[in-house]
């Protein structure tokens, strides 16, 4: 069965000016975030959401976790509306969004991962042991006890990383994980995500990292404009230059990389 | 039930560890307690004890009053500013895709912020009764009923305030503007039968009213359950319309901010 299902959505974001704008030059509008985008992922499948900024990659990971409701068509996770069954989906969902400091900064890393923690409904149990583990997995174990407000924003990520492994969702989404992280980390982390799909995990991972996407990903989403430009598998030891080569020619867009060579 | 209750002693822990860790913060609460009630004390020294509302002693009376009034705005305030930080930080989008139900969040972190609050009126009450020797004739009972039933209308005050926040971003204004009537209306300073007419008929309208009301009757005179029940019941009431209100509203509003993604919006 398929984990992900994304069928026909439509997602539009209105801007709506202030009272009193003639103070101001706040223009009304709207921005078509997606349109009409249809995609599924099996479970185990590591999918690669690329596009530019403003392609619609977060708007999606935003949809699978009912942060958002969709305007049209229909999203569902494991076999779930998220519109209708959004607490079964909320359930099955770890996210780790791109802006990370989303967290508790008076409480330490652990703290604050035994809060989430608790609020996912990890038996008590289970709670330390999940939680030493994700440290370890994240390298975040000698700064368990940090308060999270010295963290530097590579800390930040990784304890964002940590927080959705925690709860060990069916559906792991990502938006730019480690763009702020170290090689080493960087590299440690792609193992953690092919280790998760082989436990029968569905990652969906929005990058701008063309070297992730070939290191970790079995099928690749191409978003632009919130449109999806192309679905495809990735083929074994396809490279990164081979991914970029696909992205601009699909896009449109120019590859400065060249133009400056 | 379990589950819940392990929640809320999650949320109470982190309000526990981040209020210890600001590190000053009891000490300017503690500061703020004492110069509070000095002011009432001198001012019902200058008053004289000729003025004696229903009765009771003005430092008291005013004592009590302000204890509870306050108690309800910054529980409320308490708990908007924890949705506003949760916004600011990003926070309140993570904690909406965890497994607990938008509401149920809601209630347990309200529950939180009323538990700091209430912590802190029973400090100002016995700081007023220890060392500015208020007399009180105090029934426990009946005083645990009145702040029992008291907190649902607390927490209805605080949830609107949230609701606002998400929905458009202005909870300050509204607890501003509620905060004030309230202290205008409720009867925390003075008793409502000094306004006029139309004013006291509307103070009558006003929960808080009866939770000032109620308090003083069960902590300064004594007052049983059995005499307080047409008080007690008049606050069940209330909490029983406005609670469940307050949280119809709530669970729009977030459904509202997730359609049009404002749900970080502040």
């Amino acid at each position: 069965m398929d984990q992900i299902v994304f069928q026909s959505v439509h997602k539009v974001f209105r801007h709506r000016p202030a009272l009193f704008n003639w103070l101001g030059r706040e223009q009304r509008g709207e921005t078509v975030a997606l349109h009409d985008v249809s995609f599924s992922a099996t479970r185990a499948e590591v999918l690669a959401l690329l596009g530019p900024n403003g392609s619609g990659k977060t708007t999606a990971l935003k949809l699978i976790s009912t942060m958002l409701l969709p305007d049209g068509g229909r999203v569902r996770v494991g076999g779930f509306d998220a519109r209708s069954h959004a607490g079964e989906v909320r359930r099955q969902v770890g996210i780790a969004v791109a802006a990370e400091r989303s967290f508790f900064p008076r409480l330490s890393a652990r703290e604050n991962l035994e809060f989430f923690a608790a609020l996912d409904e990890v038996s008590r149990r289970e709670r330390a042991h999940r939680i030493d583990a994700v440290l370890r997995d994240t390298g975040l174990e000698e700064k368990a006890d940090t308060l999270v407000m010295k963290f530097s924003s590579g800390m930040y990520q990784r304890l964002g990383i940590a927080r959705a492994l925690v709860k060990r969702p069916n559906v792991l989404l990502l938006d730019e994980p480690t763009r702020s992280l170290d090689a080493a980390t960087t590299a440690h982390f792609w193992a953690t995500i092919r280790g998760l799909a082989a436990q029968q995990t569905t990652v969906l991972l929005a990058t701008h990292n063309f070297a992730e996407a070939a290191a970790v990903a079995d099928r690749l989403l191409l978003l632009h404009r919130g449109e999806l430009l192309a679905d495809r598998p990735v083929g074994d030891g396809e490279s990164a230059a081979a991914l970029r080569d696909f992205y601009f020619r699909m896009t449109g867009e120019v590859d400065e990389s060249i133009c400056n060579r | 039930m379990t589950s819940t209750l392990d929640k809320l002693r999650a949320i109470l822990w982190r309000d526990l560890l981040t209020a210890i860790r600001h590190r000053s913060g009891f000490a300017v609460t503690l500061v703020g307690v004492f110069t509070e009630l000095a002011a009432f004390y001198y001012l019902s020294r200058a008053i004289g004890p000729g003025f004696r509302p229903g009765g009771i002693e003005y430092f008291p009376y005013v004592m009590v009053g302000t204890g509870v009034y306050t108690f309800f705005v910054m529980s409320a305030q308490a708990f908007l500013s924890s949705v506003q930080e949760a916004q600011q930080t990003g926070t309140l989008e993570v904690l909406m895709t965890t497994s607990t139900a938008p509401a149920e969040l809601v209630i347990l972190s309200s529950i939180s912020a009323f538990a700091g609050n209430l912590v802190n009126l029973l400090v100002y009450l016995f700081a007023g009764v220890a060392v500015f020797r208020a007399s009180i004739h105090a029934n426990f009972f009946a005083c645990v009923a009145v702040l029992f039933f008291s907190l649902a209308l607390a927490l209805a005050l605080g949830i609107a305030a949230a609701t606002l926040q998400v929905a458009f971003q202005k909870g300050s204004a509204l607890l501003w503007l509620l905060g004030s009537g309230l202290w205008f209306l409720s009867g925390a300073m003075f008793p409502i039968q000094s306004l006029p007419r139309p004013l006291e008929l509307l103070s009558r309208a006003v929960p808080l009213t009866y939770a000032v009301d109620g308090m003083r009757r069960a902590l300064l005179e004594g007052q049983s359950l059995v005499t307080m029940a047409p008080t007690l019941a008049v606050l069940c009431g209330f909490g029983a319309i406005l609670l469940p209100l307050a949280l119809i509203g709530l669970s729009l509003s977030l459904r509202r901010a997730r359609r049009n993604g404002t749900l970080s919006f502040y």
